[in-house]
């Protein structure tokens, strides 16, 4: 481990690529609030230069052997000293590099997507505060920082989903991805208390190391395992608490592209990986992870398959892909999972950003309305988009389909097969669903309804192309190139990993494995042809043949009803209005009744003294008559 | 613990400045409400840089009480004019400083007979400073009662909903209280024989039986419990919340609930720590409720103040478990938990103020879009809510964190609990900004001005405290660390 001093060079480019994104947020609320060209220039001038501090950092330490470590003191509190520091290793070099190019290029995107928009400065600002946030969650030393910053991200993301906070679903979504996240992120916490009381510290290298095993009995490991994967349930948008996440969908699709795909969802994923060998010493709580992954792939992947809006088939998609790397991780393979985590960056982002073209240009959501007002003659997002899709689906040579193939080997090495097997459906399910919306795109019908891009308000237009199709063409290049760097990513990832823990996360090879996998992705894409594709099919899918089945899954399983009936019957009509009672009535009723006895018998008393004779004769008779017993007994 | 006489009177000024803004208030014409205003701002100006210079000179390395001030008043029953600050005491004057200082610029817009309501705050900010700083018990009373009176007539006259209610409920429990403070007093300084109010000549140890020292802290545990909101003994205060005019409800949320548990910890933890250790799980008991069923409560209500006088509840909780964890983690938590729930509640109640006065309205129901109409205004208010839901690199998320760790450890149970309440806060919280600020823009606001800069200089300076110290708590830490340790290990 090196822990080099602090003006080390390449201790100064991490905090620069940290800081920088902080002062530009400082810069544009406090000072350049309306002033919309210096706010977009400053974030942008600020990401950039933290992209270039990441790559720098990244081909520095290429070949990495030993992670970089620096803290300095924040707080101390008794005997405890709380760090903040700089760690990094391939992971969160790899990680670093990820989010400042996909919000590079998210933010030069934005430049025309949101050109026009009276919040443009806010949303710069916003976007700053999320770079902040992330990079630093990103580079955490500790898991105290990690949490504290993770909540940052959180916020962001409240800020950005509610960007357009005078629309009730958008304000409505943005509370609710706070608050289902927080109840992640309380398990989180206790987790990572429980961490705290038996190993005095949070510090992640810590963690990972040898020691805990024997400084935790196993029990509470694998209780604090799962609680800090609660945290990751409730930011990767796992079962059961996945359902914000399509409605984070609300924000402006810039927005969905950088946080909810690419980046800030991903962070779940990051955590786990993160953690990888602390978690790795509890067997049953990675068999959980292992089944909430594949629930929530499979899960997703339906509610995908139902689907109009193009932003929720992604948004779907999204959730799925993140079951896959929780799958992966949890079933040991490390690298599989982180590099799925960074192929699905770039091609979820372009997606993303393919579809924000669209919806920019067309002013509707809904992909039939889209392929009919003309979607495919946007030549770049349209081609942009299908490879999109295609290294979605998994398949050669996009990015995805190594990283799936990779995913695939881990679930291979379990002793269950009903892993793979899931993996199987869910890879078949990924591409047909993916396809779907392509050939839906691709191939309209012609409808009776007047075509609503032509009507559309205009002001969705006064962006500029450019900027919003370079992000799109350099993805989409990414997409292409990213697979083969898979063993040169392999050697820098497991290089600082022990042997023992390379041979369990690589996985073994097996040479049938891509076959099986491309081949039902193929059928995937064959059955979307033959539905949607074939230019006399009806364009119904055959799940939404069956009414009951599409019904339940575009309900998505019914299970935002179950925590709208759980919030109104049992949070608010249940305690909040128990305990609201209690304090009006018993507490307070209770209080004002004390008072009201007080005054009441006040006046009795001076009744006693109004002078009347017959009462003084009482009071009197009454009193000789105790003294009387008094007396006597 | 080390005693450090001051070289000039700093404390005394503070309490000097407020009876000068006071005594020149009364001696000016009513009509001159510029003029009183300005008196105002710069008396309490005054107090605000007194307290930021002594937290900034108060020598850590030594610790122990500084700036001590002592005269002999009542030598025959052994009463001494006494002041001293310590790591306890001065966050809590900074607190009240920035409060009071940021209390009177909200106000500045004020018509109603301001030459009274300002001479009125000045007698009850005199009364909370000097309870901060008293070291001798008469006058920790005498200053405890001092800054309660003024509250009843602050409120009954420059109130709002249902106010003479308000503030006859508010006076008569904080009077209980202050009947369960005096005999506590009493029966320690007749029980310890000393004919001496000296609070450091009474803490000493083994001066006390533990059988008084339990007594006599339930009876400050209480007394002073109430006017810390702790449950179920919290029903005055989002009542008194939500019918004082701004800047009271800024003091009164800010400092007066302070005043309570300061007082829990300057006399009852003090003076009876045996007393303090016995009651400490019924004290994270109560303090436990009261985080859940303030939050819970919150819910359900219908107007702003209410919900924030209820995430009082809860807060306050907060620094009650802190204070039942008998930790140093637990105690440096419940005393930055103070601070930054002070500054936080000030932020809100000065925000919600500035809105207030422009829409005349302060139910849920009736509010929305304000983010158009008054954007900066609305921010700030955005801002408090923010701090109060615990976000990170905002002051009250390093407290409750300690707290959080330090109950977790001593209260398995109790911690669990209240962390699990965080979710419930932020539900409530978050669906009073929704309601308030989000949404449409309602077309009988539109047009209200936003905040000037002028007008907004202490929501200003408020956000400004809370993110320096969310991003620096050492600042916070380490002067709390200083009184924390050696109290922690005077302990038997």
């Amino acid at each position: 481990m090196i822990s080099p001093h602090p003006f080390d060079i390449t201790i100064l480019a991490a905090i620069a690529t940290a800081m920088l994104p902080f002062i530009a947020f400082g810069l544009i609320i406090v000072f350049f609030r309306g002033r919309d060209r210096i706010a977009a220039g400053i974030s942008i001038g600020a990401i950039s230069a933290a992209l270039l501090c990441a790559l720098f950092l990244l081909i520095k330490n290429w070949g990495l052997t030993g992670p970089i470590l620096y803290t300095a003191r924040w707080a101390t509190s008794g005997q405890w000293t709380i760090p903040i520091g700089v760690l990094l290793d391939p992971v969160s070099l790899l990680m670093l590099t990820v989010v400042c190019a996909i919000s590079f290029l998210v933010q030069i995107y934005s430049l025309g997507y949101m050109a026009g928009d009276p919040g443009f400065s806010r949303y710069y600002a916003y976007m700053s505060l999320f770079a902040w946030a992330m990079i630093t969650m990103t580079i955490s030393p500790t898991m105290l920082q990690l949490y504290i910053f993770w909540e940052l991200v959180g916020l962001a993301s409240y800020l950005l989903i509610g960007f357009w906070y005078e629309k009730f679903s958008a304000s409505e979504a943005g509370k609710k991805a706070f608050v289902m996240t927080r109840v992640g992120d309380v398990a989180f916490l206790l987790g990572l208390l429980l961490v705290l009381l038996h190993l005095g510290n949070l510090n992640i290298l810590e963690m990972n190391g040898p020691a805990v095993g024997g400084r935790m009995p196993p029990a509470t490991l694998t209780l604090a395992a799962i609680l800090i994967f609660g945290g990751v349930v409730g930011k990767s948008a796992q079962f059961p608490l996945m359902t914000w996440l399509p409605d984070a969908m609300e924000g402006p699709t810039p927005v969905s592209a950088l946080l909810h795909s690419a980046t800030m969802v991903a962070a779940g994923v990051y955590l786990f990986a993160r953690l990888f060998p602390f978690f790795e010493l509890s067997p049953s709580a990675m068999t959980l992870f292992l089944t909430i992954g594949t629930i929530t792939m499979l899960m997703a992947s339906t509610m995908a398959m139902v689907a109009r809006d193009i932003k929720q088939v992604w948004a779907y998609s999204t959730i799925s892909q993140l079951g896959f790397m929780i799958m992966a991780l949890a079933a040991g393979g490390y690298f599989a999972g982180v590099f799925h985590l960074t192929t699905h960056a770039g091609f979820k982002a372009l997606l993303f950003l393919c579809s924000g073209v669209f919806i920019h240009h067309f002013g509707t959501n809904d992909m039939f309305e889209l392929g009919q007002s003309g979607g495919r003659s946007l030549k770049i997002p349209m081609i942009c988009m299908t490879i999109a899709a295609a290294a979605l689906s998994g398949l050669p040579p996009f990015s995805g389909f190594f990283s799936k193939e990779a995913i695939m080997a881990a679930l291979a090495e379990l002793d269950n097969p009903v892993w793979l097997w899931a993996g199987f459906l869910g890879a078949f399910l990924t591409s047909y669903y993916s396809f779907r919306l392509i050939f839906i795109m691709l191939f309209p019908r012609k409808s009776e309804e007047p075509d609503h891009g032509t009507v559309d308000d205009h002001d969705h237009h006064e962006g500029g192309y450019w900027p919003m199709a370079w992000p799109l063409i350099i993805l989409a290049a990414v997409t292409l190139v990213l697979g083969f760097g898979q063993k040169g990513l392999d050697h820098f990832l497991m290089g600082t990993m022990t042997d023992a823990a390379r041979h369990g996360a690589e996985g073994g090879h097996h040479g049938w494995l891509p076959f099986i996998a491309v081949g039902l992705c193929g059928i995937g894409v064959v059955v979307a042809y033959l539905e949607f594709g074939l230019p006399r099919s009806a364009q119904i899918g055959f799940v939404e043949r069956m009414d009951r089945v599409k019904h339940f899954f575009a309900e998505r399983w019914y299970i935002d009803r179950f925590y709208r009936w759980f919030l109104d019957r049992i949070i608010y009509g249940g305690f909040s209005r128990l305990f609201t009672a209690n304090d009006r009535k018993v507490i307070d009723g209770g209080v004002d009744g004390l008072g009201r006895s007080t005054v009441e018998a006040g006046r009795r008393l001076s009744d006693l003294h109004l002078g009347m004779i017959q009462y003084k004769l009482m009071v009197l008779f009454v009193t000789m008559i105790f003294l009387g017993l008094y007396f006597f007994f | 613990m080390p005693l450090t006489y001051a070289a000039f009177p700093f404390l005394s000024t503070i309490l000097l400045a407020c009876v000068a803004g006071l005594l020149i208030i009364l001696f000016l014409p009513a009509e001159r409400e510029r003029e009183i205003k300005w008196v105002s701002a710069v008396c309490s100006g005054i107090t605000l840089a007194i307290s930021i210079f002594l937290f900034i000179a108060y020598d850590q390395d030594l610790g122990g009480y500084q700036f001590v001030e002592r005269i002999d008043w009542v030598p025959s029953m052994g009463i001494t004019y006494f002041n001293g600050v310590d790591g306890f005491g001065l966050p809590m004057l900074l607190l009240t400083g920035i409060v009071f200082f940021t209390g009177v610029l909200t106000m500045w817009e004020m018509t109603l007979r301001v030459k009274e309501f300002f001479a009125l705050m000045f007698l009850l900010v005199a009364g909370v400073f000097g309870m901060f700083m008293a070291l001798d018990l008469f006058f920790i009373f005498v200053w405890y009662d001092v800054s309660l009176f003024p509250m009843y007539l602050l409120i009954a006259v420059w109130g709002s909903t249902r106010k003479e209610y308000a503030a006859m409920k508010l006076t008569l429990y904080l009077l209980a209280g202050s009947a369960l403070i005096l005999p506590g007093i009493i029966y320690l300084v007749i029980n310890a024989g000393l004919n001496t109010f000296d609070l450091l000549a009474l803490s000493e140890p083994g001066l006390f039986t533990p059988g008084q020292q339990r007594f006599a802290f339930l009876l400050f545990y209480i007394g002073f419990g109430i006017l810390a909101g702790v449950w179920p003994f919290h029903t005055w205060s989002p009542v008194g919340h939500v019918a004082a005019p701004t800047a009271v409800s800024m003091i009164h949320a800010g400092v007066l609930m302070k005043i309570g548990a300061f007082g829990v910890l300057r006399l009852g933890m003090t003076l009876c720590p045996l007393g303090w250790q016995y009651w400490a799980p019924l004290m994270a008991f109560l303090a436990t409720v009261g985080i859940v069923y303030g939050a819970f409560v919150g819910l359900s209500q219908t107007d702003v103040k209410y919900v924030i006088g209820y995430s009082s509840v809860s807060h306050m909780g907060i620094v009650g478990l802190g204070l039942a964890t008998v930790s140093v983690d637990g105690l440096n938590g419940a005393v930055f938990q103070m601070f930054a729930h002070g500054l936080m509640t000030a932020l809100f109640f000065s925000s919600l103020g500035y809105i207030y006065d422009k829409t005349h309205t302060k139910t849920i129901a009736d509010l929305g879009g304000m983010l158009k109409t008054m954007p900066v205004a609305t921010g700030y208010f955005i801002v408090a809510a923010l701090t109060g839901i615990g976000v990170p690199c905002l002051a009250s998320f390093w407290a409750e964190l300690m707290v959080f760790i330090s109950a977790f450890k001593v209260y398995p149970i109790y911690g669990t609990l209240a962390i699990c309440a965080l979710a419930v806060t932020a539900l409530f919280i978050l669906r009073v900004v929704q309601k308030v600020c989000y949404g449409p823009e309602q077309q009988r606001f539109a047009g209200l001005p936003d905040v000037s800069l002028g007008l907004g200089a202490p929501r200003i300076i408020l956000v400004s405290v809370i993110v320096i110290f969310g991003l620096f708590p050492s600042l916070m830490f380490d002067m709390i660390q200083t009184a924390t340790i050696p109290f922690l290990d005077r302990l038997p």
